[in-house]
Order: structure tokens, then C-alpha cells, then sequence
């Protein structure tokens, strides 16, 4: 019986301080063939009866002393040759300094219709498109442009090969396909391509990007107008931005304004972005003008509307701080990478 | 328009400063600001000399005692022209002078200076200065400089939108800011008087409305006083002599243009207004001659012309310094013709942009006095006789103002005491009835004002636009549309092509959608719309393909070095059959960077037909779409390398290796796809797809290869054992994973395709006897009918 006692403290003893290969000749020393504790037990025939009970039960629960103690000095060992593996793996975080895929990019132009779209979206918008190619009745007439009026000496514009079609000036001929495809209540944006025939230098080009909004039912008024563009700002920039609202003049609105916005850059104080004004001109808008409504058969003593059109290009730059409209058209990647 | 800071205080009483005045200006619609104040400095104040001595330790120093009237200070000054009693500018300590010169106190020899007495050139108001600065005597002591001294002026720039032609003049800002502020205007005193007729004018065109002659004889040309010559060139107009001049000045006071000319160089002493005849000339004040057309009106005499009508004088009528009698002229052309004349001849004038903003019937009788006044005032002489001919009867504009209407628009009730006040500053006449309707008769400088809501925008525009406050839109009275169902204005399949590409690292580009048509010769492509006015070369023609352009757009950046470009674009294009929404995507060079552990693994894949082709599978959102050979390859594409996409048995796209012949001069080749969103359902997004169950039991991987000839197309084999597959067999999925020939190993002609097969049986685990079995049948199959051999 000492025996065994002494058995135990010997190898826990062992045990506690083996590796892999010591501890299979362990169990091979104590539970193997020859092993002292099998010995034990094969030779329990040699004992009495009374003590042939004890031994065997000892001898057994050293046996699954030993083998449990194995098998957590197995566990521990395993997760140590773990650890020491992954810390041998480790890898320098600062050496990642390039990936094997190059990131994609999203052209910032579009980037800025798809977020403007949402916020819209957001306040009960839906998204309508209209063509490129025009003629004279979408793009002027029916937006109360007459022929030989100045307005048309200002937006210069593509005419095609045949005279009669033209590439739109602006998106608002799309609220008059809108208009005449239905009947109000309306409630769209208009985001597309702009063509002005002018030389481009760093604040124009003769392709740029309007989101035209319109909205016409009985009671709007110009003050929703305020408020949804008040709104659309505050989501899309930044909420409690300070903006004004400007009067101006477009001939399909009436009255109409233009709308400035704080400079976010120097906070109003004036820096050389908003050429020390403090504001950033930001959109155009108003209240549809009867004759635009008439020209679609609504009758304006019945519906107002308002409609707004911003440029895309501009809210960009700005955003983005791009000093030059060019660099959207040019694709380097150098530059489209930035986004 | 430019003006004065100054001049206008002349026509309304008003206490804002420059910056002040400029954004009352722009809140009123009229953009406005200071673009030049000559007052450059701060801190200075004006101050009196109460004593100069000599400064005890330098002969050329003085020391002056100088009060601001509060206090005295103590100022070292090295001009000689000071002395007791004058009044001076005085820059204080803490002062900054122009070019940023600070005053601090300082010792000058010894001696502290609490300052500097300044010259005109220390305050940048001239180049050089001998002495200091003296003010009048009489000039109050202590007072800021700038609001003592007259030459201090500040000059704005007003934006005057199109529809307010009323405004390019110092009269119409000042109605603006008296409509505003609510004062009334000071108009200048005019005399009138009756005179002989001027029987020599003729009006032969109806474009010319009225016709206003004057007749001045007896002037003596000269220089014009300061005054006037000041003003002209604050509002940016050269001075030229008094009776230009006088005639200038009126159109910036008033807007209403004038032209004067020496009626005795005239070889007939006639004045005809008539259109000129094709091909006439004229030699313009400019210097220049033009051609004019019978759509443009003339001012002429029996033989030619003297001056283009509303746009530039003549040369050969001039007034010079023997000028002795001079003919006035005011008129009012349509706006429209002087327009097109002005653009025709690609010749503006100060005068065609306020005759093409329309003018003002009333004015235009007012100015024909004001400026015969001041030219007698100016110049001397004697008013003749007039003329005033009119070929139209003018009717005012009345309009019915319904207060209703007013807060209908506005959304915002404004009273009606207001609203007839503030239209009634702006010379509207009213009548106020009964039931909230205003009549009211405009003035007739205010041709913009047409209808009801023209007034509307009036009373909102003073009212100023910010005073009306904005509510925060109510949901329910914002969900009131309906329209359209799109999601994005972008195509649903263009989000998802965008989306795919963005993660395998494509970069997006913009295209314009011009291009010069030379540009389209490289490709074989044809235009089908050809701008009629460009202004560029490159605004050419609408581009028939995104192709020309992306393939720019990789030149420039392996231009720069880039050795991996991968860009894709959604625009429209424009084609036979009108302008079509396209997505195409272009790549070159290496599929991944350059990295280190490519290297070490030997790995470095470039762009090539196989790989492309992967992309364009894996983008494309269902398995509709089907890829087939390019039966009819456009020639920009490698004749060998290219595919069709098939989509319900419509060609919708293409793609492929450019042709190396286009490509010439780049090292790799260059993948190419175009794809027409508009031959199918471009709402078209990722499509339902449809739950099939299926076994849980692994699958069983076997690699067979085999050899074929090398003109066997391909979806040949495919076509059997996806037929095999479909048959709903053990044979479950294939790959190909290898495909090579090699004329030494296979011989001519052949090639060798390795897959990979994966075998299931849904209930069982499959047993290595009834795989060969399959596979043997399919090699069989291969073999019967495409003489397909398994690779040795």
C-alpha cells in the first residue's frame, strides 16, 4: 500500500515537469505492459482476498490518476506549443503597407447625385430621368424661355447637326415630361447630364451634372419650399448649417431664389474658396411659374409647385474641396483613387 | 454694375457702410459687393497740430504735440510742410497701414512717439508724397479718416439679373434700397422747355419704338469738370470729353443709353433709323469694321450709316474737340433685335446690354431733358430743337393683385398695409378695394413685372426672403406623389455592376460625351449626331461608344506609369436608334499590385481574355445572361478574342481583347466590355432566385484529362457533360482547371483540357466502382461523338 502512495507522488511529480516524449514513456513506465501499476494489477492473485479488494482499487485509482494527469499535462502542453507558435508567427502591422488589391473607386460626381438622391428620397422624392437630346420646346418654350430672350445668350447651347434638336441646357425640360406624363400630385428629382457650350477653365465645363427637384399639388406654397431645401441641407451637409435664401431670376419660376450656404470651410469667416464672402452658392429654386404650368394644361389657379435645381459638380468641389472642375473629367487615377 | 459708394447717397439717404449696403443689396435679389474701398488702414482718426518744435537731438525730426480731442500726444514727424493749427491723420498706436505696418510706440533719437502723423503714400492713396497729409481746416478732430476724407470711396459690384434692366443705374439701385429701407428717392431736377421741331429724322423700322432727337448747337468740346469724370470712372467708364461724357453719365444715372454724334460731318443733314441693307459697313468707334444684315437697325444718313443701332456709334460721325453742334439721341429699340445684332456681330456695348434688358418709356422722355441740360451745363450751347417720334402707342401694365393669392404662394400671410406699402416704393400706383384685390399700374420701368405672381415675388423679395421662416415639412403632406418606382437614378444593375467592380478594385471614371470626330477613326466607329455649333474641337460629336474615350483615359494613366488600370463607366451613348444607357469597363496590366508575396510565390497575372471574361461572368447577375462566340466581332476587337452576351436570345453586349493593331504601342493586352442597358429591362436587378434541396453527403473529386482537336470549340464538350449533368446523374458539378497544347507532347493541333469532376448520390455514400462507371460512360460519350480521347 506504501507502494502505491509512493507511486502516486512519483509520478505527479513527473508528470508536472514532462514533455510530449516523456510523458508517453510515463505511461508506457506505469500503465504499459510491463508497466508498474499493470504489474500491480496482474499480480493482485498473490494477495488475500480483503486485500486484494484494497490493492485493486487503489492500484485502479492510480491508474486513473495517472492517466488524467497525462492528459492534462497533454492539454497544457498543447496550448503552450500554440502560443508559442503564434508568437513565432506574429507579423509586423506596420510592414502592411501596400495590399496586393488595389481599392476601388467610386467617381465622386455620381457618388455626390447617389447621396443627394437619398437624402430626397428620404423626404418623399422619387427619382425620374429625362434625355439628353432635346428640342427647343422642352429645353425653353415650355419653361417660359421665349425665342431671342437674353436668357438664352447666357446658357450657350449645343445645337445637333439638324437645328432642330439640342443638348439640354439644364434638367428642367425633365419637369415638363414629368408634368405631362401625369397629373399631381408631383414629387420627383431629376438628376442628369448638362451641356453648355462654353470653353471650360476651372469653374465651368461644357458637360456637368444637375439634380432638378419638383414638387406641384394644391397648397405648396414657398415656404415648403424653404423647409424641404432647409431640410435637405441640414441632412446633407450638416445640421444647423446657416444658409439664405437670395432672390434671383429664372424665367420658370417665379418668385425665385438662390440659395447660399455657409462656408464650411472657414465657418463664414471668409477664406479663398468662398472668395471672402463667408457664403457658397448653392442652388437655384422657386415657385413653378404659372406659364410652365400651363404649358403642361395644369391650371395654376389650382396647383403651385416649386421646383429647384442644383448643380452637382459645384456641391462636389466644395464638398471635397476640388478647386477645378476639370479634374472630374480627366480619370487619372491618381485622382479618382482619392474617393 | 459698378458703382460708387458715395454717388448713390446722392439719390437716397441711407447709414450703412460699403459692406453694410452690400448685403441689404443682396438680400433684395441684387448680388453686391465692395470690390474696392481705398481704405486700407485702420486705426487711423484725424487730429489737430497744437504745437511743432524741433526734436532736440536730429535736425530733420519734429516734435508735435497733436490732440485727437480727447487726449494729446506726443509724435516725432520728419515732413517739413507740418505746422500748428493744421488737421491731420494720425495713426495711433495700434494702427495698421496699408502693406501691414503696424504703429507701436517708439524712440525715435531718444525721444518716444506716440504715433504717426501719415502721408497720402503712408496711406497708399498715391504712389509718391512730399509731406504730409493736411486735411481741410475745418474737418472735424477725431473722427475715423475714412468717413472724413470724400476721396475715400468704395466702389460695388452689382449682379443685375437679366429681367431687372431697371437697375443698371444709380436711379434704379437707389428705388431698390428706398423700397427697402422705405425713403424716398431724390430724383435730379430737370428743365423743360418748348423748342422748335427737328424735321430732319425719319423713322423707316418698326424695330426702332421711339425716337427722341435733340439739337445742340453752340457747344465748346472740352474736358468734363472732376466731378463727373470721377463718377464715370468709379462706374467703369472712361472719361472722354464733356459731351460724351454728359451722355454717359445720364445712362448710368438713369439706364436709359444715349448717343450723341456731330451732326455736320453728316453728308445729308438727315437722320434716318431704318435696317440696314446685306453687306453694308459701318467703321465703329472701336476702330473695327462690320458687316451688318437687314435684320440689324441703323442710324444713318442719306449714303451710310453712322452708328449700329443701340450697340456702338460710328467712326466717321464722332464728336471732336470742333464739334459745334451736336445731335442727341435717346431711343428705345426692341430689345430682341439688339440682342441678336450684339451677338452677331460678337459686339457689346454698355449701351446694347441695357437696350437689350429692355428700358423704360417714362425714363426715356426724362433723360432726353437731363442730358440736354447737362450738356448746355457742361459744354455751353444752345438746345435747338427736339424731336420725339414714336411708332408704337405705349400702354402701362395693369395687373389684379388678389392678397389672397399672395399667402396661397408664400405659405405666409402678409398684411395688406404692408404689401401696398412696399409696392407703392416701388412707384406702383394702387387702388385698394373692397374683398382683398389691389389694382395696381406698373411703373414703366418694371417691364419685368407682367403678372399676379411677378407682385407676389416683389412683396417677398422686400419683405426679404429670410424673414419668411422655414417649418419643418410634415410627413404627411409629403408622401402625397405618385410617380415613379425607381430606386436610384442609376439602373438596379449599374448599382450592382458599380458595386462588384468597387470591390475587385475598379475605379470609376466620367467621360464627356463629346468627342472630335477624328477621335472615332482609330476604332472603326461611326457618329450619328455632329454638333452644328461648337466652340471646341473637341465638342465635336456625340460619342457612338464609350470605347474612344476609356481607351484615352488608359493611355493617360500608363502615361504616368500606372501598370494596373481597371475603370469602368456608366453614361449614355448615342446611336442610330437615339441615346442609349451603356455600361462598359476597360482593363490593362496586372490583375494584382506588385507585392511581395505574389513574388516569393511567383505569381504576377496580367489582364488577358480568360481572366476578363471572368469578370464580366461574375458581375453579371444571373445566369441568363449567356456568353457565346462573337459570330460578327466588331473590327476594335481581336478578331480571335472576343464573345458575345446573350440575354433571352438578344445580343446585349460584347467583349474582348482589343485589336492589337488599335493597341499598338501597349505592352499587355487590353480587355474591353460593353454592355447595352437598354436592349433589356435595365430596372433589371439581381434576380429571385429559387430554393432547390440538396444532399448533405460530401462529394466525391475525380480529375480526368483529355485530348482534343484544337478547332473543336470548346462548348462542344461543355455542352456533353453539362447535358450528363443535367441528366440528373451522380455527375453533379465540373471545372476546368487546366487546358494546354503542346505540338511536341499531343502533337499538331490538339489540345488538352483537364477537369475536375464531382460525383454525389443524394441518399448514399457512392462506392469507387460506380464513379469509374460514370466516368468511363461520359469518356464513352466524348469519344462517340467528338472523337475525344482520354490524355494519355
Amino acid at each position: 500500500m506504501d507502494d502505491i502512495k509512493r507511486i502516486v507522488d512519483e509520478v505527479t511529480q513527473k508528470i508536472r515537469s514532462a514533455n510530449i516524449e516523456i510523458l508517453e514513456n510515463i505511461k508506457s513506465e506505469y500503465l504499459g505492459k510491463n508497466g508498474v501499476v499493470t504489474k500491480i494489477l496482474k499480480s493482485l492473485s498473490h494477495y488475500s482476498v480483503e486485500d486484494r479488494k484494497k490493492v485493486g482499487f487503489e492500484a485502479n485509482r492510480v491508474k486513473s490518476v495517472i492517466e488524467s494527469g497525462i492528459k492534462e499535462r497533454k492539454e497544457v502542453l498543447k496550448k503552450a506549443s500554440l502560443a508559442e507558435k503564434m508568437r513565432k508567427e506574429k507579423v509586423d502591422c506596420s510592414s502592411i503597407f501596400y495590399f496586393p488589391f488595389s481599392k476601388g473607386s467610386f467617381h465622386p460626381v455620381l457618388q455626390t447625385i447617389q447621396d443627394m438622391s437619398l437624402v430626397f428620397k428620404s423626404l418623399g422624392f422619387s427619382i425620374a430621368e429625362g434625355p439628353e437630346i432635346e428640342t427647343d420646346w422642352y429645353n425653353f418654350k415650355a419653361l417660359n424661355i421665349p425665342e431671342n430672350h437674353p436668357v438664352k445668350n447666357v446658357t450657350d447651347t449645343f445645337y445637333l447637326n439638324d437645328m432642330r434638336n439640342l443638348l439640354r441646357t439644364h434638367t428642367s425640360p425633365g419637369q415638363v415630361h414629368v408634368m405631362e406624363k401625369q397629373k399631381p400630385p408631383v414629387k420627383v428629382i431629376i438628376p442628369g447630364r448638362v451641356y453648355r457650350n462654353e470653353s471650360s477653365d476651372a469653374s465651368h465645363s461644357s458637360t456637368f451634372h444637375q439634380i432638378e427637384g419638383l414638387r406641384v399639388d394644391k397648397d405648396v406654397t414657398f415656404l415648403d419650399l424653404k423647409a424641404v431645401l432647409t431640410k435637405f441641407i441640414h441632412s446633407f451637409f450638416c445640421r444647423g448649417l446657416n444658409l439664405r435664401f437670395r432672390p434671383s431670376y429664372f424665367q420658370f419660376t417665379e418668385p425665385s431664389a438662390e440659395v447660399d450656404i455657409q462656408c464650411l470651410f472657414c465657418k463664414g469667416r471668409g477664406c479663398s474658396l468662398c472668395k471672402n464672402s463667408g457664403w457658397i452658392e448653392m442652388l437655384g429654386c422657386g415657385m413653378v411659374h404659372p406659364n410652365v404650368l400651363k404649358a403642361v394644361n395644369y391650371d395654376s389657379e389650382i396647383y403651385t409647385g416649386y421646383a429647384f435645381g442644383i448643380g452637382v459638380e459645384r456641391v462636389a468641389m466644395f464638398k471635397y474641396k476640388i478647386d477645378d472642375i476639370r479634374l472630374f473629367y480627366e480619370n487619372d487615377l491618381r485622382f479618382l483613387k482619392q474617393f | 454694375m459698378r458703382l460708387s459708394y458715395n454717388w448713390l447717397k446722392r439719390f437716397i439717404d441711407f447709414d450703412f457702410n460699403p459692406q453694410e449696403l452690400a448685403s441689404i443689396l443682396t438680400s433684395i435679389g441684387i448680388e453686391t459687393s465692395v470690390v474696392s474701398s481705398k481704405c486700407c488702414w485702420s486705426g487711423v482718426v484725424t487730429a489737430k497740430v497744437l504745437d511743432v518744435q524741433k526734436h532736440p537731438y536730429a535736425d530733420k525730426l519734429y516734435l508735435c504735440k497733436v490732440s485727437d480731442g480727447l487726449k494729446d500726444y506726443s509724435i516725432i514727424c520728419g515732413a517739413k510742410n507740418v505746422s500748428s493749427g493744421q488737421v491731420v491723420p494720425l495713426a495711433k498706436i495700434g494702427a495698421v497701414l496699408p502693406g501691414g505696418i503696424k504703429i507701436k510706440k517708439s524712440k525715435i533719437r531718444g525721444i518716444y512717439s506716440e504715433g504717426m502723423i501719415c502721408s497720402k503714400e503712408e496711406l497708399g492713396l498715391e504712389k509718391k508724397s512730399d509731406g504730409i497729409l493736411i486735411l481741410d481746416k475745418n474737418t472735424e478732430v477725431g473722427v475715423v479718416l475714412e468717413n472724413a476724407l470724400d476721396e475715400i470711396d468704395s466702389v460695388l459690384e452689382a449682379e443685375i439679373t437679366l429681367n431687372r434692366g431697371d437697375c443698371l443705374s444709380y436711379l434704379g439701385i437707389a428705388r431698390e434700397i428706398g423700397a427697402k429701407i422705405r425713403k424716398t428717392l431724390s430724383i435730379p431736377a430737370i428743365k423743360t422747355f418748348d423748342v422748335q421741331d427737328l424735321n430732319c429724322i425719319e423713322v423707316k423700322s418698326d424695330l426702332c419704338r421711339r425716337y427722341i432727337g435733340v439739337l445742340i448747337s453752340g457747344v465748346k468740346i472740352g474736358t468734363s469738370p472732376l466731378w463727373i469724370a470721377n463718377v464715370l470712372e468709379k462706374s467703369g467708364i472712361r472719361p472722354i470729353n464733356n459731351v460724351v461724357d454728359a451722355a454717359n453719365y445720364v445712362m448710368i444715372e438713369l439706364g436709359q443709353p444715349l448717343h450723341v454724334f456731330d451732326i455736320t460731318k453728316l453728308e445729308s443733314k438727315k437722320v434716318v433709323i431704318r435696317n440696314a441693307a446685306d453687306c453694308e459697313t459701318i467703321a465703329a468707334l472701336n476702330g473695327k469694321e462690320y458687316k451688318l444684315d437687314a435684320d440689324m437697325i441703323v442710324i444713318a444718313d442719306d449714303k451710310k450709316p453712322v452708328a449700329i443701332a443701340g450697340v456702338m456709334g460710328g467712326e466717321y460721325s464722332c464728336i471732336d474737340e470742333k464739334t459745334e453742334t451736336v445731335f442727341l439721341e435717346i431711343a428705345i429699340f426692341d430689345a430682341g433685335s439688339i440682342r441678336k445684332t450684339s451677338k452677331k456681330l460678337n459686339l457689346s456695348s454698355d449701351s446694347s446690354y441695357r437696350f437689350e434688358r429692355g428700358l423704360s418709356w417714362d425714363i426715356a422722355e426724362f433723360a432726353s431733358w437731363r442730358a440736354a441740360n447737362l450738356i448746355v451745363e457742361l459744354a455751353g450751347g444752345l438746345v435747338k430743337a427736339r424731336k420725339d417720334l414714336q411708332t408704337v402707342k405705349y400702354e402701362r401694365t395693369n395687373i389684379v393683385l388678389r392678397l389672397e393669392r399672395v399667402s396661397k404662394i408664400l405659405g405666409y400671410n402678409v398684411k395688406e398695409d404692408e404689401i401696398a406699402e412696399i409696392l407703392r416704393f416701388l412707384s406702383v400706383d394702387l387702388q385698394q378695394k373692397k374683398g382683398g384685390i389691389i389694382l395696381c399700374t406698373i411703373p414703366s420701368w418694371r417691364n419685368d413685372i407682367k403678372i399676379e405672381v411677378d407682385l407676389v415675388e416683389e412683396i417677398a423679395r422686400i419683405k426679404g426672403y429670410d424673414n419668411i421662416l422655414p417649418v419643418v415639412p410634415s410627413p404627411e403632406k409629403h408622401d402625397a406623389c405618385v410617380y415613379t418606382s425607381n430606386n436610384s437614378f442609376l439602373p438596379c444593375i449599374v448599382e450592382e455592376f458599380r458595386n462588384k467592380l468597387n470591390g475587385l478594385g475598379f475605379s470609376e471614371v466620367l467621360n464627356y460625351s463629346f468627342l472630335e470626330a477624328g477621335e472615332l477613326k482609330k476604332f472603326n466607329l461611326e457618329y450619328f449626331y455632329k454638333i452644328a455649333n461648337p466652340l471646341l474641337k473637341e465638342n465635336e460629336v456625340l460619342r457612338p461608344s464609350l470605347l474612344p474615350a476609356l481607351y484615352k483615359n488608359l493611355l493617360l494613366n500608363i502615361g504616368y506609369g500606372c501598370e494596373r488600370i481597371a475603370l469602368f463607366e456608366y453614361g449614355k451613348i448615342f446611336t442610330g436608334s437615339g441615346e442609349k444607357k451603356t455600361f462598359a469597363v476597360i482593363m490593362c496590366g496586372r490583375v494584382w499590385q506588385e507585392w511581395w508575396k505574389w513574388v516569393e510565390q511567383k505569381i504576377s497575372p496580367k489582364y488577358d481574355f480568360y481572366f476578363g471574361a471572368g469578370i464580366v461572368r461574375n458581375i453579371l447577375p444571373s445566369d441568363k445572361f449567356i456568353i457565346a462566340e462573337n459570330l460578327n466581332p466588331k473590327s476594335y476587337y481581336h478578331s480571335g478574342k472576343t464573345a458575345d452576351i446573350i440575354y433571352r436570345e438578344k445580343l446585349v453586349g460584347e467583349f474582348g481583347i482589343l485589336n492589337p493593331a488599335i493597341t499598338d504601342g501597349i505592352r499587355e493586352e487590353v480587355f474591353y466590355f460593353e454592355i447595352d442597358l437598354d436592349s433589356f429591362d435595365s430596372v433589371y436587378g439581381r434576380e429571385n432566385p429559387i430554393y432547390k434541396a440538396y444532399s448533405r453527403l460530401p462529394m466525391v473529386k475525380r480529375d480526368i484529362s483529355i485530348v482534343a482537336d484544337k478547332n473543336l470549340e470548346f462548348s462542344k464538350i461543355d455542352g456533353i457533360i453539362r447535358g450528363v449533368i443535367r441528366s440528373g446523374g451522380i455527375l453533379k458539378e465540373y471545372s476546368l482547371f487546366s487546358m494546354y497544347s503542346d505540338g511536341y507532347k499531343l502533337g499538331d493541333n490538339k489540345i488538352s483540357y483537364s477537369f475536375r469532376l464531382f460525383y454525389k448520390n443524394d441518399e448514399r455514400t457512392l462506392t469507387d466502382e460506380e464513379v469509374n462507371e460514370d466516368i468511363n460512360t461520359l469518356l464513352g460519350e466524348l469519344y462517340v461523338k467528338l472523337g475525344v480521347k482520354l490524355r494519355e
